[in-house]
């Protein structure tokens, strides 16, 4: 291998943040002209690693070599002259530009002396480069107005409109279709045969073996290997990212059904841009059963469990919760009637960060028995509540006095866990209950939940980690565009069927059950 | 743990409680005003004419050149002989002003001769505007901690004073015979109505904020426009409520059992230490409502964080108008009181006690204890300014200044945490220290 | 026949999309303000015609007199250009509330240099160094030192509020200053042709400019009142076709695609900051030299103008022309309350006519107030953070 065949190698790199070691001397040799997958768990080191060969970061230590030549990048626009792009997992897009005017940021091509920007100059260059790779784009749209995937695609116009040679993809399956997936990789071709060179975060196995020629491991912030993609198993893989061998099978013992906790019937939800996100979904949960919600991100899961537990009005339709008809009462009056809700963002909704854990020990509980009563809160009983969670579900640092803030985000996710679990709930509803976990803790949350579950009481479980819903499921459904394909026994389908779902389409010979399903348990 | 580990990991705790912080920022703010403001009356006595410099800046100073050499002459000369010393300055500069003497008046004049005669006119004054500044802060504190900035105080209180006023023009004067009988009657019901007055006037654009999203800085700052032109119409007009026998655009006076007592103060010093324990009770109570009650709790989580608060249950439009509210009620309780303390009845032309209560409560760190002790220093700067006035040239509108520059000073802590950071190992990055809370946090996706 | 039907259909195709504009898309509350004003605008030029005598045909007599136009104009200066500077600051994700401050300084430096240096070009100039210097310490506090963007513009504001009262007694021994030079009119400035042309008879219609009723006063008006108009129209321009205008839209959108696009997003900010000083400080000078004195009782002659100028601008989207356009309808609210009251026309109480644009802003916010800010507006930015 001759120097000029890598097109990238990092030496060595450390990372410090205050408290954490994000990358530690790290190596990554990446060949030109390749895919090359940077794969591991959330919170491993990836994106900072990243960050700091785009020169967003600048290294504690080590070297940035480029074209064989070593790089000191200050700053983006360092990183940009050396031909490095970098597709954030969070687009860098603003929304109220044309697709032409945000390829062009930073770098217009000017006219009258400078004084004027040259929009047609602009829109032939895109229009040129989004043919010579094969895309479909429309410089004149509003980004606001184009899918993700194409906004995706602009995204990568712009890092090639600045002359990218080494284009940086964080996660960027995460918010795409299976089929707008494939869709990528396709284009991931297409650039690598025109010579360009991919490097790709991902911490999905399948998508690394996939889409990658080599595949880097990270954990902990250090590089565990780097292998060629074809002579790689899951399993070695799945291994090098957690450090030993993963059960992803959880023990579960069937069902012990009751009566129906949550009835939702025919809803309809409107997103915040007022757009249908969900449309006439209907479903019901029971005493002692984990009813599962399974989907790619952003297929309106996120506004139906909000119209669930009383953070969005529904269009239309009801939800009935314990026999009563709750569609418009506050959301105060769900909590009061025994309904835990784990929220998606943790950090917005579930803990106030300023507060520390025994105030927010109380958030949700605030107004009456046990913690409040006679119009003062009962700040004694609050602080016992909030040191008994800290001790149960091993919050980090062991201090109820922490504010929120200072806790990791894992250490967040098992305070709130813990919140609502003991609020001795009717109904779990439970988004992404284990994002950002450790994985001895996402155990022992699955755990609990099922205990809960054998308890008698309802779950509801959104999860876009397809091995913990269908996992822990009873019943699974699967959504698209905010429509509920239909409701299956998650023991019985397959990845494959699943994906074709989620994707919104049905299996060969699939027989939509969701009605019959629906029906048969509403009787 | 040895010692001095333990007492570093203490004084580290200490200064990471924000609390701590907030007082050290706003100690440091406010002697950067004082500093800056120092340079602002410098440079506004070389912007006058004077017949002799008040203050005069010599390089090298009259410490050195006089004063060393008179306290040990031979010294100096030993050390520099032959005439080496500089006995006259180099380079001197005369001010009209002498910023030293200005504070000297401002700080310490607002307290007269405090330790012979705690009752003293000029301490009177300073007690007065404490106790109005103890509501229009605590008032603008109670908004701030729900996120709501309630630039309106100062049309609050105008509308609290007018109506308390007004309205005891009626009742008391056929109640003035019943001696301390009238008083226990009149005064509650004064503050009441300048609390009910002031609460519905806040009320507006909390409700505008709340229900149709207009911006209550904006809507505020305009009702404070609308207060003082509705005040000024009802009270120039003789069909209205103008006292007919004065000139100027007052009501009548209000009879003696009506108003505050004076207790040990002189009657003419228009100041009541029962307003203002009254007012010490109020900061406790609010400081009481917001740590121990599920009201304060709500108000709070809406002020740091309003999606978490939705999720905890509560309702985030009641809670606007509703602190919106207790924050105008609180404000027309400090107009009442003004009425009913100071004035013995509404004039136009209210000062500022509006304005001057955001920088208490910014001041304060938004914290209704902390709001006594800003409502003081406050206090005395606006009595010291009466002695400036009266004891100097200098124009008493320097207060103004000061008020604007401590906000500024305040405003960016990050400013002290840098300085901070360069002493020790002290402070972390942080938010501003208005009411927006909850940025950063430790994700490790 | 074909002409007139295509004229006719032009104008259908105009009512049709100005009604689009007027009512579509929004709320029935809206819908019913904006049918009452229309419907009062008819009556009144209807009465106006009709019945001159009538208490609403002399107010329509008000309305068109051309002192209502001038005063109109004059009125708009202070607020059209600190909502320009307000539009650059806020779309570059600075919210400056603190315009009002920087009026303020900018009105007292202003006479204050045209005092010293007898002329009121380089009182203009004076007074918009003052606000941009101001402004420059607005934009430190806030960019480099992360201040809460509100409370800073608060701080500016009181800062002013407290400085231009103090300065003015220093100096003058007065919270007023002394009176000074103010602008001269357009026929008045003797520039060579220009002045002589709209004072000279035109010829067909044979009618000078200055004398054409109503527009006439477009004519008459002094120099900042075309400053204004030219300021308009180079700030849309600079906001929608220079490269610069797009980064201000970036930072205020979304800070991170401009920094990783190579672009300083604080560098950005500070410009649009100080190019908001800069504006204000021309609004505030213009305000100043108009009268030829500074007035420093109470809310000080700017009495709030800066505020206004921040509903104008939400009102006007954002766009300088739409912020032009509300700027007049509040400062012809304005003129049209003090033609009243020279006038004496109607047996209003003065006291309650000024309110009415403090009311009408507050109307207008409660009813139009959802306007979409910026998303990063009022957020510090700090490259490499929040990963």
């Amino acid at each position: 291998m001759t120097q000029t065949d890598t097109a990238v190698r990092l030496e060595d790199i450390t990372k410090r943040f205050p408290g954490v070691v994000a990358n530690d001397n790290v190596d990554l040799p990446v060949e030109r002209g390749s895919v090359h997958a940077l794969l591991g768990e959330n919170g491993a080191g990836k994106t900072t690693l990243m960050n700091v060969l785009y020169g967003l970061y600048q290294p504690d230590s080590g070297r940035i070599v480029v074209d064989g030549e070593e790089r000191d990048f200050a700053s983006p626009r360092d990183a940009i002259d050396a031909g490095i792009g970098m597709i954030h997992q969070h687009f860098m897009l603003v929304d109220t530009m044309t697709v032409a005017e945000n390829i062009a940021l930073g770098n217009e091509p000017r006219k009258w002396g400078g004084l004027a920007v040259d929009r047609e100059a602009a829109r032939r260059d895109v229009v040129e480069l989004s043919e010579r790779y094969g895309f479909d784009v429309d410089p004149d749209k509003t980004i606001a107005d184009v899918s993700v995937g194409v906004q995706q695609r602009v995204e990568i116009l712009k890092a090639l409109y600045r002359g990218a040679d080494v284009l940086i993809l964080d996660e960027p399956t995460a918010v795409l279709t299976p089929q707008e997936v494939e869709d990528l990789f396709d284009v991931l071709d297409e650039l690598t045969d025109q010579g360009k060179t991919v490097i790709f975060i991902t911490h999905k196995l399948g998508e690394a073996m996939h889409a990658a020629d080599d595949v880097t491991v990270l954990r902990d912030g250090k590089n565990v290997g780097t292998v060629d993609a074809d002579e790689t198993t899951r399993e070695e893989l799945a291994e090098l990212m957690v450090g030993r061998e993963v059960v992803l099978d959880v023990e579960s013992t069937p069902p012990d059904v009751g009566d129906t906790v949550l009835d939702v019937d025919a809803l309809s939800v409107l997103d915040d841009r007022e757009v249908p996100a969900v449309t006439d979904v209907s479903f019901v949960v029971r005493e002692g059963e984990v009813f599962g919600v399974a989907g790619v991100d952003g297929n309106g899961q996120a506004e139906l469990v909000e119209a669930v537990t009383g953070l969005r009005d529904p269009e239309a339709g009801s939800v009935e919760f314990d026999g009563r008809d709750v569609t418009d009462a506050p959301r105060r009056d769900r909590i009061d009637s025994g309904m835990a809700y784990i929220p998606e963002d943790r950090q917005e909704r579930g803990l106030v960060m300023d507060f520390d854990l025994v105030e927010n020990g109380i958030l949700g509980s605030q107004h009456g028995a046990p913690f409040a009563s006679g119009g003062t809160i009962d700040w004694d009983a609050s602080r016992t509540h909030a040191e008994d969670i800290v001790e149960e579900y091993d919050v980090r640092p062991p201090d109820a006095d922490t504010e929120a803030v200072a806790l990791s985000g894992g250490n967040q996710q098992k305070f709130i866990v813990g919140r609502e679990f003991e609020r001795d709930p009717r109904l779990v509803v439970a988004t992404h209950p284990t994002r950002g976990v450790d994985i001895g803790s996402q155990e022992f949350i699955h755990d609990r939940l099922l205990e809960l579950r054998d308890e008698g009481r309802g779950v509801l479980l959104v999860s876009s980690k397809l091995d913990e819903v269908q996992g822990l499921s009873d019943r699974l459904a699967v959504m698209h565009d905010g429509d509920v394909m239909a409701v299956v026994d998650p023991d019985e389908i397959d990845e494959e069927e699943l994906g074709l779902l989620m994707a919104g389409e049905y299996p060969e010979g699939y027989e939509p059950r969701s009605e019959r399903d629906a029906e048969g348990v509403a009787q | 743990m040895s010692f001095s580990e333990r007492a570093h990991d203490l004084l580290g705790r200490l200064v990471r409680a924000s609390a701590f912080e907030r007082f050290l920022i706003s100690t440091s703010a406010l002697l950067l005003s004082v500093f800056i403001g120092a340079l602002i009356i410098l440079g506004a006595g070389r912007m006058t004419d004077c017949a002799s410099a008040a203050y005069t800046i010599a390089v090298p100073g009259k410490f050195v050149t006089t004063t060393l050499p008179g306290l040990v002459p031979g010294v100096v000369k030993s050390v520099l002989p032959g005439g080496l010393w500089p006995s006259q300055a180099v380079f001197a500069m005369g001010f009209c002003y002498d910023p030293f003497a200005v504070y000297d008046l401002l700080f310490l004049g607002a307290l007269g001769d405090v330790l012979n005669n705690p009752l003293n006119s000029q301490f009177a004054t300073t007690i007065a505007e404490t106790t109005i500044l103890m509501f229009t802060g605590v008032a603008v504190a109670v908004a701030f901690r729900a996120d709501i900035f309630n630039i309106g105080v100062q049309g609050q209180l105008v509308v609290g004073a007018l109506t308390t006023g007004v309205v005891l023009t009626y009742v008391a004067p056929p109640l003035a015979g019943l001696g301390v009988l009238a008083t226990i009657v009149l005064l509650p019901l004064g503050l009441l109505l300048g609390g009910v007055a002031g609460g519905a006037y806040a009320a507006v654009p909390g409700a505008l904020k709340a229900y149709a999203d207009a911006n209550e800085v904006i809507t505020t700052i305009m009702l404070n426009f609308v207060a003082t032109s509705i005040a000024l119409f009802l009270v120039s007009r003789e069909k209205y409520f103008k006292d007919p026998e004065s000139f100027a655009n007052q009501t009548v006076n209000l009879p003696d059992v009506a108003l505050f007592p004076s207790w040990l103060f002189r009657a003419r010093d228009d100041v009541s230490l029962l307003a203002f324990a009254f007012a010490v009770v109020v900061l406790v109570g609010i400081w009481y409502l917001l740590q121990h009650t599920p009201f304060g709790y709500d108000l709070r989580t809406s002020g740091l964080q309003p999606d978490a608060a939705e999720y905890g249950g509560v309702d985030a439009d009641r809670t606007i108008v509703s602190s919106m509210t207790l924050s105008g009620a609180l404000a027309g309780i400090g107009g009442a009181v003004y009425v009913l303390m100071v004035l013995g009845n509404f004039q136009t032309g209210v000062p500022d006690y509006g304005f001057d209560g955001i920088t208490v409560s910014i001041l304060a760190g938004n914290n209704p204890l902390g709001v006594g002790l800003a409502a003081f220093l406050f206090g005395v700067l606006k009595s010291g300014s009466i002695v400036v006035q009266v004891g100097s040239d200098v124009p008493p509108t320097l207060v103004g200044v000061l008020r604007g520059l401590i906000i500024l000073f305040v405003a960016m802590p990050e400013f002290f945490r840098m300085i901070g950071q360069k002493f020790g190992s002290f402070g972390r990055p942080g938010e501003p220290v208005a009411t927006d809370g909850g940025s950063g946090g430790g994700s490790d996706e | 026949m074909s002409d007139d039907r295509r004229v006719v259909g032009t104008a259908r195709s105009a009512v049709f999309s100005t009604y689009d504009r007027l009512f579509v898309g929004r709320g029935r509350l809206q819908q019913a303000v904006i049918g009452i004003v229309l419907l009062a605008a008819v009556g009144l030029v209807a009465a106006g015609l009709l019945a001159p005598q009538s208490d609403a045909g002399r107010l329509f007599a008000v309305l068109t007199a051309d002192s209502t136009l001038a005063a109109t104009l004059r009125l708009s200066v202070p607020i059209a250009f600190a909502a320009l500077g307000g539009i650059f600051a806020e779309k570059s994700g600075v919210i400056n509330i603190g315009l009002e401050g920087l009026l303020i300084i900018s009105a007292f430096v202003g006479i204050w240099a045209t005092d010293v240096t007898g002329s009121v070009w380089y009182g203009l100039i004076g007074g918009v160094l003052a606000s941009t210097l101001l402004a420059g310490l607005f934009a430190i506090v806030c960019i480099e030192f992360r201040a809460d963007q509100i409370i800073a513009g608060l701080a500016v504001w009181l800062i002013a509020l407290g400085l231009a009262p103090f300065l003015s007694s220093v100096i003058y021994g007065s919270k007023n200053s002394t009176s000074v030079d103010t602008f001269p009119t357009l026929p008045d400035m003797g520039i060579p042709v220009l002045s002589d042309a709209v004072t000279a008879p035109m010829p067909v219609v044979g009618v000078a400019p200055v004398d054409i009723p109503f527009f006439g006063a477009l004519f008459d008006a002094s120099p900042p009142v075309y400053l204004m108009l030219l300021a308009v129209a180079l700030s849309w321009y600079t906001l929608h076709r220079t490269a610069f205008g797009r980064w201000v839209e970036a930072s205020g959108e979304n800070p991170k695609a401009l920094d990783t696009a190579g672009v300083n997003v604080h560098r950005v900010r500070y410009a649009a900051v100080l190019l908001s000083g800069v504006l204000a400080g021309v609004g505030g000078a213009a305000l100043a030299l108009g009268v030829g004195q500074f007035t420093g009782n109470g809310p000080t002659m700017v009495n709030g103008k800066g505020f206004i100028a921040i509903v104008a601008y939400l009102f006007g989207n954002y766009n300088p022309v739409g912020a032009l356009a509300s700027t007049m309808l509040f400062a012809g609210l304005d003129a049209t309350q003090l033609t009243l009251q020279a006038r004496d026309v109607f047996q209003v109480p003065t006291e309650l006519v000024r309110t009415i644009p403090y009311v009408t802003v507050i109307v207008v916010l409660a009813l139009f107030g959802r306007t979409r800010i910026p998303s990063a507006g009022g957020e510090h930015y700090e490259s490499g953070e929040d990963e």
